[in-house]
């Protein structure tokens, strides 16, 4: 029956472009109808991958990205969530911080690599400076919007049951709040890779984004196709991971869908 | 009651606008700074140098070009990316089979990081102009792509019945049916895929030092000059936050004659 229902659910137009897709551009590069000095055919770019794992140097090159991008993911939520709460809960702060985050926010991540670059060198600190603020604003914003918009029907269910402040934020406000926080830590995550990704390009030669200049500085087409493949598969994973997390915790949530 | 219409402009100006006092946190740091720092610093030089870095800057002449083909290179792949996406995202999302069948090859396209896409721009067009362009308009286009597919395919029915009984021709229904319905989504595309060309602009500047402001930025990092870093820093900060808040003030002004989203919005 599960098993009925998923073979009904598969995309088989969506399934065979993909697949035809492939092909054409396999049977072009073959017999010369695209003819680019750089272009790889797919399965050219399927041996890169087998020569990068054999070679060893695809899994530490992941393994790099995928702890830089845990890192900015971890302080951003950390510190989104608390300041969040902080702006949230307070008039006074929301009135006082509002501006500066409405000006800093538009900031371009990349910017930051010159200076990290200045204060740090090519190294780990200088792809955080590069990357954690960009991430921090999404879970910032959301939360600070979740907080405020929890509706007053909730406030006074807490004030019927004579809550403390302690137990209006854990109980009433944490939970009404949830989902558009993990909306903003889904966008995060995301933009986490995809500055991890920067970072490495022009701040800290390591990791995925770093091979990939690599490769095309060493004019090895295959590898560097390899390596973007690589970083798309681990950008769908990553969302779709998000999205199941969400979608057990909040069933019913209907704006954790899409994006 | 109606007032003139650049009084309705400016109060949506006004109110779009947070309070100023918001700004104390950014004033106080910046003035901690001044007075922490008093002489020139290889790291942390104090903000009055900052201004003096960039009017350095200017003075050689190299100021205003960069900034010139920044916002030029912006601009236009901006436009063609909402030229290009548009058109197809209309043409995919008006037939339900067509969106079907190209939407996981669309997913994954989208899936892959933009820049990623500047080494294999770089490798195939070289160091040019052109090559820039082409990277801007890649990375915008999928944000206003598929947004404009997916609000089309979610044209109300009873629009798509409407054009029915007044049986319009396909260009007519396009015209006046489908397109109006769908620019709330293409203006929400062109808001997300403006930060992402922002970044990736100044990306390729960065790495191929072809001009622009990402360029400028990374050449003073290497000759070390500190104060013009962190005067391009608050430059680059300060294009961003205008061009975010010309569109906002664009989307709204273009918006007020469609109706109110029904969704609230997040913040």
């Amino acid at each position: 029956m599960d098993r009925d229902r998923f073979i009904a659910g598969i995309n088989w137009p969506g399934t065979a472009v993909l697949v035809f897709v492939g092909l054409a551009w396999e049977a072009a590069v073959r017999t010369g109808l695209l003819e680019y000095e750089y272009l790889p055919a797919p399965s050219t770019i399927a041996l890169g991958f087998g020569e990068l794992a054999s070679q060893g140097i695809l899994a530490p090159d992941i393994a790099h990205t995928l702890i830089s991008v845990a890192i900015a993911w971890a302080v951003a939520i950390v510190l989104g969530i608390s300041l969040g709460f902080l702006l949230g809960l307070s008039p006074v702060a929301r009135r006082y911080s509002l501006a500066s985050i409405e000006i800093l926010r538009p900031m371009p991540g990349v910017a930051f690599a010159p200076v990290g670059l200045l204060l740090f060198g090519f190294s780990l600190k200088t792809e955080m400076v590069v990357t954690i603020l960009p991430v921090l604003w999404p879970v910032l914003v959301n939360t600070i919007g979740g907080v405020t918009g929890v509706h007053q029907r909730l406030y006074d269910v807490g004030r019927t049951f004579r809550l403390g402040r302690r137990d209006t934020i854990l109980r009433i406000i944490l939970p009404a709040a949830m989902p558009p926080i993990i909306v903003g830590a889904r966008i995060s995550l995301g933009l986490a890779l995809v500055l991890a990704v920067v970072a490495e390009m022009v701040g800290n030669p390591e990791g995925l984004g770093y091979a990939i200049v690599r490769e095309q500085q060493a004019l090895r087409p295959d590898l560097m196709f390899a390596y973007i493949v690589t970083v798309g598969v681990i950008g769908i994973v990553l969302n779709a991971g998000m999205l199941a997390l969400a979608k057990a915790s909040f069933p019913s949530a209907r704006q954790l869908r899409g994006g | 009651m109606r007032s003139a219409p650049w009084r309705q402009y400016f109060t949506l100006v006004v109110e779009a606008l947070p309070s100023a006092r918001g700004l104390l946190p950014l004033v106080a740091l910046l003035g901690v700074w001044q007075l922490l720092q008093t002489g020139p610093s290889p790291y942390f030089p104090p903000p009055s140098d900052w201004w003096d870095g960039l009017m350095l800057l200017a003075k050689s002449g190299r100021l205003y070009p960069a900034l010139s083909a920044t916002t030029i290179t912006l601009l236009l792949g901006l436009a063609v990316a909402v030229l290009i996406g548009t058109g197809m995202g209309l043409f995919i999302g008006v037939f339900p089979r067509l969106s079907r069948a190209f939407g996981p090859l669309l997913e994954f396209l989208r899936a892959v990081p933009p820049p990623a896409v500047v080494p294999v721009a770089i490798l195939f067009m070289g160091y040019d102009e052109r090559m820039k362009l082409t990277v801007v308009v890649l990375a915008a286009i999928w944000p206003i792509l598929l947004n404009t597919s997916s609000a089309a395919e979610r044209v109300h029915p009873l629009l798509l019945d409407v054009a029915r009984s007044f049986r319009l021709s396909a260009f007519d229904r396009m015209r006046l049916i489908i397109l109006p319905s769908v620019v709330p989504a293409i203006l929400l595309g062109i808001r997300v895929a403006l930060p992402v060309a922002i970044v990736v602009t100044l990306l390729v500047e960065m790495l191929t030092s072809i001009e622009g402001i990402g360029a400028l930025m990374i050449g003073a990092q290497r000759n070390f000059q500190s104060s013009q870093v962190y005067g391009l820093l608050v430059l680059i900060g300060l294009f961003g936050l205008l061009l975010n808040n010309v569109f906002a003030v664009f989307e709204a002004i273009l918006l007020r004659r469609w109706p109110p989203k029904t969704q609230s919005q997040n913040f």
